[in-house]
């Protein structure tokens, strides 16, 4: 399949969905049925990244090396500088475009169903539109300028979705929340991409003068330079990805609809962290590798700690993403790229499938609400929770929860959402880890073990204390996930009037949710994507000194060249990772992955018995161990004072910092600017008034006293008596006559 | 009686009507100047016919003729003027029909 | 020097002319400077005989002295019960009149006695009687399409003569 058509194809027909918008809006009208027009859009994306994909498994050993096929063009000659724009397709491009045409596309189809009757229908899928063409460049592009631009563009959209019921405070507040939040990341990947660019002058990444390629050959002497150059493009993942520190604006971005916050902050935008770290991952060295496995681990850990306590079913979906993005974090640092990116795609899967059953139900109880609060409107009832928040908040709610996300008021519905319980249960069992037969299983197993091996290889402390936070981190998830299940779905109904309302949802959202259950079965597995996905080389990371295992062997391999079939596979791991397709021959990894399963199985069995003593069989009173772990229960559901920490010291910083040269402004400046004006008032201006009035008017009427008194004068010429006008004529005949005698 | 004898008395007679145009206050009297002006043209014509071409050759008198014939025709329209101006103003006096004095 | 009759003639149409043409131009009272201007006009044509134009003489007569004097005189009639008008006259106007009447007679009289081409020219003059020939040129020769555009241009000046001074022109 040409591979540039089809790129082409797929990212002008999501734009050219929202440009049909866009122009349309011009006339000041909608065209009502956008959600077919944008949904059409990203159905043919669809096809067209499943044609590509077709490229990738018909020839795996050339698009399985990361920029494998480049088609880029001088986009800004500027000077002796270059900057090219391009496509680029290997097969984690085409995974990727795979991720988000299907999800952007189920998300569509459940969207029709779950904003059916908003009054700004017709946008929300506009923005959609937009948002799936900002993604797909940023994924497709082949340079670090390209990805900024797409990186910003989504950045936009979410402002734009988060942002989509603006009338109410609480999502016009957390859009701008998420905006300038991972801005302060942004600014660091940009300064990030300037410092790799006044070394290589070209933000290309690929080819002989590519990024890459020169960051290869650099010394050890840089070392600590390209350190701070990666560790400062992370800060842009840190922000989008939502890592600690900069991810308290994700839970607020739950304001926005729920299947927002199914493709954006959960399956694709926030995954955009991940995959500009992976892509950045030949010029990770061991340092910044360290910083970011750490950042990581710690993003899992305490994001999964803080979900426990949560009762929003939308921030606990966002907190579980939070860390399980932290997990891709980890894999990456921890120098496995490919476990990052399985990861990125198993969850993309299951979280959105999660997201989108808690808007089902979400969706089922407002319906439930408006039914009971207005029997006449139930025809408008749905998709318009925002209405919700502030008329029943009053009335149901302490915590400032829209009663309709609550869990505390749900249980037992699985009896009146058949489809929405099963297909979330199957996404919470991959997500929980539950051996073999879920997806997430084999991504989070492949993330631990990897963790692992390089711990026991690099014989590494770093990585023990990560693999331990990794473990605990797996533990809780399966613990809280299986709270949400059990809170939501069994027991009894805790809200009779909302629970009688509850119906199961409508085939366009329940349609999505199958699909999305079926993709969180392992339908590509931990080797088959080994075998698609190569990893790039890290020319910069080696074990460290006291590394039991001898690393200098793989890198004397790849110096030598390639001569035999075993060098040719080591070829790209030469950071000491054996490549998992080539057969479990590593003793290292062997050891790890024998540790890891066995630990998978406890943890599951740890995690789901724990939840099920506490939330199902009720034998522990959760009130009870909350209140006897009173001091950590408050600082979890403070959320460790992040939100506190940085209104504390951050905004009370900048405000008093404004206040400051607010003062500045009004003594200072308004003081020169007063007096400059009083100087100007009494000196310019009066001296000015008094030279136009005695000059320049003087001037005006000497001019026009002179033409009056000429026009007087020569008015009595105009005697009207044709004698004198003709006494005038024959003088003057005369008078020319001799005039021409005299010269003549 | 040589060719510049007839020449002066045109010369006079010119003179004596552009002083008339120019002097009388009275529109019948212009009339005369012009009157006399274009005898004196006539004169001319007349004279340069005598002296100055072929005998056989008179078109200085048919020239002359068609001048008298403008003549008759300008006094007859320049008359009638005279009476419509009378009619307005009351007068034929170039002095006080003066509407468009400035 | 000795003047023979003919020269003493022509001197005496010379002397009435001027002198004629010096009373039109200066006389106060417009009835006897219409009369004046006849003479003037008689002795213009007694002039034309000298130059042995014979028909030029003759329609000076009847169309000035026949036709242009007597419509002077009705236009003098009809226009004033001021057949008495004192003529006043500004003495910028009759100062400046003065001054380019005579710097014009001057300019004149130098031409003519500069000119040595008109000195003692006499080609000589056909004694036979031009009415014929004067007929012939207009009637047959180059001169009779001037002769048709002069009779229309006369019929215009008649029929809008007529059209000016009617009465009813003021009524509509």
């Amino acid at each position: 399949m040409p591979v540039v058509p089809l790129i082409s194809i797929i990212l002008v027909a999501p734009l050219a969905a929202f440009a049909f918008f866009g122009l349309l809006s011009l006339t000041g009208r909608n065209y009502a049925r956008q959600d077919l027009v944008s949904t059409a859009a990203m159905l043919v994306a669809f096809v067209c990244a499943v044609l590509l994909f077709t490229n990738v498994v018909a020839d795996p050993d050339k698009y399985s090396h990361d920029g494998a096929e480049i088609h880029s063009l001088t986009w800004l000659p500027l000077g002796s500088v270059n900057f090219s724009m391009g496509f680029l397709f290997d097969s984690v491009t085409s995974v990727m475009l795979l991720v988000v045409t299907i999800v952007s596309s189920l998300v569509h189809i459940f969207s029709i169903g779950y904003m059916h009757g908003d009054p700004r229908y017709p946008r929300f899928f506009a923005f959609l539109s937009l948002f799936s063409f900002s993604m797909l460049f940023l994924v497709v592009s082949d340079n670090l300028l390209g990805i900024y631009i797409g990186w910003e563009l989504v950045g936009v959209c979410s402002y734009l979705l988060i942002g989509f019921w603006f009338e109410q405070d609480a999502p016009a507040n957390a859009c701008k929340k998420a905006f300038m939040t991972t801005r302060v990341g942004d600014v660091g990947m940009f300064i990030g991409m300037m410092m790799l660019f006044t070394k290589f002058r070209t933000l290309s990444l690929y080819g002989t003068d590519g990024i890459f390629a020169l960051a290869s050959n650099l010394t050890t002497a840089d070392m600590t330079w390209l350190s701070i150059a990666g560790v400062l493009i992370f800060c842009g993942a840190v922000g989008k990805s939502a890592q600690i520190p900069l991810h308290t604006w994700l839970p607020d971005a739950m304001e926005g609809p729920t299947p927002v916050s199914a493709l954006i902050h959960a399956a694709t935008m926030v995954a955009a962290g991940v995959y500009l770290t992976a892509r950045m991952f030949p010029i990770l060295t061991a340092d910044s590798s360290l910083f970011i496995a750490y950042v990581g681990a710690i993003t899992a850990l305490v994001a999964a700690t803080i979900a426990i306590v949560r009762f929003d079913i939308k921030r606990v979906l966002a907190y579980s993403t939070i860390s399980q993005l932290g997990y891709m974090m980890l894999a990456i640092g921890a120098g496995s790229y490919v476990a990052g990116l399985f990861h990125l795609t198993t969850h993309a899967f299951f979280k959105a499938l999660l997201f989108l059953g808690s808007g089902s139900v979400i969706h089922a109880f407002h319906a439930a609400h408006h039914a009971h609060d207005h029997d006449h409107e139930h025809d408008h009832a749905h998709g318009d929770d925002h209405a919700h928040g502030d008329n029943h908040a009053a009335s149901f709610d302490s915590f400032g929860i829209d009663p309709a996300q609550d869990m505390r008021h749900m249980g037992g519905l699985r009896h009146k959402m058949p489809i929405t319980f099963v297909t979330m249960l199957i996404a919470t069992l991959s997500i929980a880890g539950v051996p073999y037969i879920f997806s997430g299983f084999w991504s989070k197993d492949a993330v631990l073990v990897e963790v692992l091996y390089r711990a026991i290889s690099w014989n590494s402390v770093h990585h023990y204390i990560l693999f331990s936070m990794a473990a605990l981190a797996a533990v809780i998830t399966a613990f809280y996930m299986f709270r949400l299940i059990f809170m939501t779905f069994t027991g009894e109904p805790r809200n009779q009037e909302m629970h009688d309302g509850a119906h199961e949802s409508p085939w366009k959202m329940a349609i999505p949710l199958i699909i999305l259950a079926v993709l969180s079965f392992p339908i590509v597995n931990k080797w088959s994507f080994e075998k698609y996905v190569k990893q790039p080389a890290q020319p910069h990371v080696h074990a460290p000194k006291h590394a039991t295992y001898d690393a200098s062997q793989d890198v004397l391999h790849a110096q030598l060249g390639l001569s035999d079939a075993h060098a040719a596979e080591d070829a790209h791991s030469e950071d000491a990772h054996h490549d998992a397709a080539a057969g479990h021959h590593n003793p290292d990894h062997d050891k790890a992955h024998n540790i890891v399963v066995p630990l998978s199985f406890v943890i599951v069995i740890v995690g789901i018995g724990l939840s099920a003593l506490f939330y199902y069989w009720r034998k522990i009173s959760a009130d009870a161990v909350a209140a006897r772990l009173r001091p950590i229960y408050t600082l979890l559901w403070n959320k460790y004072y992040f939100d506190e920490l940085y209104d504390g010291v951050l905004v009370a910083l900048t405000v008093a910092g404004s206040k400051v040269l607010g003062l500045f402004d009004l003594r200072f400046i308004d003081g020169i600017v007063n007096g400059v004006g009083v100087v100007v008032q009494a000196g310019c201006a009066r001296v000015s008034g008094w030279f136009d009035n005695t000059f320049v008017d003087g001037l005006v009427n000497l001019v026009a006293r002179i033409t009056w008194s000429i026009g007087g004068r020569v008015r009595r010429v105009q005697t009207g008596m044709i004698q004198n006008y003709l006494l005038a004529v024959v003088g003057g005949v005369v008078l020319l006559i001799l005039i021409f005698r005299a010269l003549f | 009686m040589s060719l510049q004898s007839y020449l002066v008395i045109s010369i006079i007679l010119f003179s004596l009507g552009i002083f008339c145009v120019l002097t009388r206050r009275n529109a019948i009297s212009i009339l005369m100047g012009i009157e006399l002006i274009l005898n004196s043209c006539n004169l001319n014509f007349a004279a340069f016919s005598r002296y100055v071409t072929p005998p056989d050759d008179i078109s200085g008198q048919i020239i002359a003729l068609f001048g008298i014939v403008l003549a008759a025709a300008e006094a007859a329209v320049f008359l009638a003027i005279i009476l419509a101006i009378y009619r307005e103003f009351s007068t034929i006096s170039p002095d006080e029909t003066d509407t468009l004095k400035g | 020097m000795e003047l023979n009759p003919q020269e003493l003639v022509f001197y005496l149409f010379a002397l009435l002319t001027i002198a004629s043409a010096v009373v039109v131009v200066t006389i106060k009272n417009i009835v006897y400077a219409a009369f004046s201007l006849m003479v003037t006009l008689f002795s213009v044509a007694g002039l034309y005989v000298f130059l042995q134009a014979d028909f030029l003489a003759a329609t000076q007569v009847i169309v000035y002295v026949g036709g242009i004097l007597v419509l002077i005189l009705f236009g003098v009639m009809m226009t004033s019960g001021s057949l008495d008008l004192k003529l006043k006259l500004e003495r910028g106007q009759l100062f400046w009149g003065g001054v380019v009447s005579l710097t014009i007679f001057g300019l004149l009289l130098s031409v003519i006695t500069n000119t040595p081409q008109w000195e003692n020219v006499d080609i000589g003059a056909s004694q036979e009687p031009t009415t014929r020939k004067i007929g012939e040129m207009i009637m047959k020769e180059e001169y009779l399409l001037p002769f048709e555009i002069a009779s229309i241009l006369l019929l215009v000046a008649l029929i809008g003569a007529a059209l000016i001074s009617r009465k009813e022109v003021r009524d509509e």
